[in-house]
């Protein structure tokens, strides 16, 4: 019920943790809420799913990282992995317009069902603003929350930072080993590693 | 400031190397092409001498607004990286890389290289090296080419060189270009400076002690995951040296020992240090590892 805050209160807090760069979002801390419009129309904010795990993947369909994990079909196994079991999964796109990766609904749309996606939602974020609200750094730069709303892994999506479709076979997915060992009643064993990926494709006057 | 620095005074050298290169008649290595640039293989001298420790370089030139990344990539991106194939007797070291810069923007900053520049491999030749056939030096480089957009490349490279019992000679093609380069590498810090660290809640405090009237600095953290990249770098000057605040990273979680990395103090004074940490740590305390010795 942590992140039950009021909206004013709740956007007043958002913009200074957006504008100040506070470590809004490192492992301990509670995940700040937001609300985004996903590409299905729907408003989303982060605190509809209190009391649930929860997975935001930052995307960027453009990038070759990104395109390692989706052309391999790991993204994707993952995001219908883990929502069967309940847990939620937020796409979130930063792009800004004009930049690599950014979409407009309908296209994200097209993306999601071409690829056989299946996150719960897919946010545009053309703004920013959930992207900076999390410091957000790299697609694909992974955050896993809690039931009780607390950040329980921030960083990299697995232990092979490069490109190479041949590696994920092989990885180490700190995403899966956080969920399972948190589902489990157990300490997540590497909660913050280095995001590693393509830079998020910020707006040039956000920051 | 720094930013200028480098920029204007290693591309300088380079642009001076590279106009000789071009005169070269023959060249006899192959540029093989990368996303946006070239990279070729080079040898620091004519032939190989079994028991004499050589260079290769890696030089890569890139389209203007090109970049690669620096060991530590920074905040995205991810560093060049060689699978070598060589004749017994030849072994390779790691690279010795240059001073990187930063780039990108506001609040995501990586380290590496625009334009062009050359990674250096310390090659060792076994005094049993066999001289009879020439050495047949081969390398996989995998490596990502970044501006606004990023590009994944692969090249083979390829060189043979003769292997000759005589004293190894300069090959005089590329001497120029093997001398800036080796200017362009961090140096052990003089002897006269020390370094430490104060661990605080949120922030390394790096105590250099040593020069004088030093307004501007830069680290580049040798780690990944120490240093928040993008996080402003304020320098302090003290009576004999500075203080340079280094915000953490959020990626970090447990306290360090040692703060590894190349401390930047003006384009031509770049330094390997190993500053020790400690929440109250001994005034005095030298600098210790790679960069005192």
């Amino acid at each position: 019920m942590k992140r039950s805050i009021p909206g004013p209160m709740f956007l007043i807090l958002a913009t200074c943790a957006a504008l100040l760069l506070i470590g809004a979002a490192k492992v301990g801390d509670t995940a700040p809420n937001f609300t985004a419009t996903a590409s299905n129309g729907k408003i989303v904010h982060l605190s509809d799913y209190s009391g649930k795990y929860v997975v935001l993947e930052w995307h960027n369909k453009g990038c070759p990282y990104v395109g390692k994990q989706y052309n391999s079909g790991n993204m994707q196994r993952l995001q219908k992995q883990w929502t069967a079991r309940g847990v939620v999964w937020l796409t979130i796109i930063s792009s800004a317009p004009g930049k690599q990766g950014y979409v407009t609904a309908g296209e994200e749309n097209a993306y999601l069902a071409k690829m056989q996606a299946a996150p719960t939602a897919a946010l545009l974020d053309p703004t920013g603003e959930i992207g900076h609200l999390y410091d957000a750094k790299t697609s694909p730069h992974m955050i896993v929350i809690n039931a009780q709303g607390t950040v329980i892994y921030n960083g990299a999506i697995d232990d092979k930072p490069t490109t190479d479709l041949g590696d994920v076979p092989g990885a180490t997915n700190y995403v899966s080993l956080a969920l399972e060992q948190s589902l489990a009643g157990k300490q997540v064993a590497t909660p913050a590693t280095r995001p590693y990926g393509c830079s998020v494709k910020y707006s040039d006057s956000s920051h | 400031m720094r930013r200028c620095d480098t920029a204007s005074v290693f591309p300088a050298r380079f642009t001076i190397a590279f106009a000789l290169l071009l005169c070269a008649p023959a060249a006899p290595a192959i540029a093989a092409p990368i996303p946006h640039g070239t990279l070729e293989l080079f040898a620091e001298n004519s032939w190989v001498t079994p028991g004499h420790d050589f260079s290769l370089g890696l030089h890569f030139q890139l389209e203007k607004g090109w970049h690669i990344y620096w060991i530590n990539p920074g905040d995205s991106g991810e560093p060049p990286r060689v699978t070598w194939q060589l004749p017994n007797g030849l072994t390779a070291a790691p690279i010795q890389w240059p001073v990187p810069r930063r780039l990108g923007t506001s609040s995501i900053v990586d380290f590496g290289y625009q334009d062009a520049v050359m990674l250096l491999v310390p090659m060792h030749a076994d005094a049993s090296l066999a001289t009879k056939t020439p050495a047949q030096i081969a390398g996989e480089v995998k490596l990502l080419v970044c501006r606004e957009l990023c590009v994944p490349g692969k090249a083979q490279l390829s060189l043979t060189l003769p292997v000759n019992p005589e004293a190894p000679v300069p090959e005089a093609r590329t001497r120029d270009l093997f001398a800036a380069t080796r200017k362009s590498l961090p140096r052990p810090a003089p002897a006269r400076w020390s370094f430490r660290v104060d661990d605080t809640k949120d922030s390394f405090e790096l105590i250099a002690s040593g020069g004088s009237h030093i307004a501007s600095a830069a680290f580049f953290p040798l780690a990944e995951s120490q240093i928040d990249n993008s996080a402003p770098q304020k320098v302090v000057p003290r009576a004999a040296g500075f203080r340079l605040t280094l915000r953490k990273s959020d990626q970090l979680l447990k306290p360090i020992q040692h703060l590894n990395g190349v401390l930047v103090l003006s384009a031509d004074r770049a330094y390997v240090i190993d500053a020790p940490v400690g929440e109250h740590a001994a005034a005095g305390a030298s600098a210790s590892g790679v960069g005192s010795h």
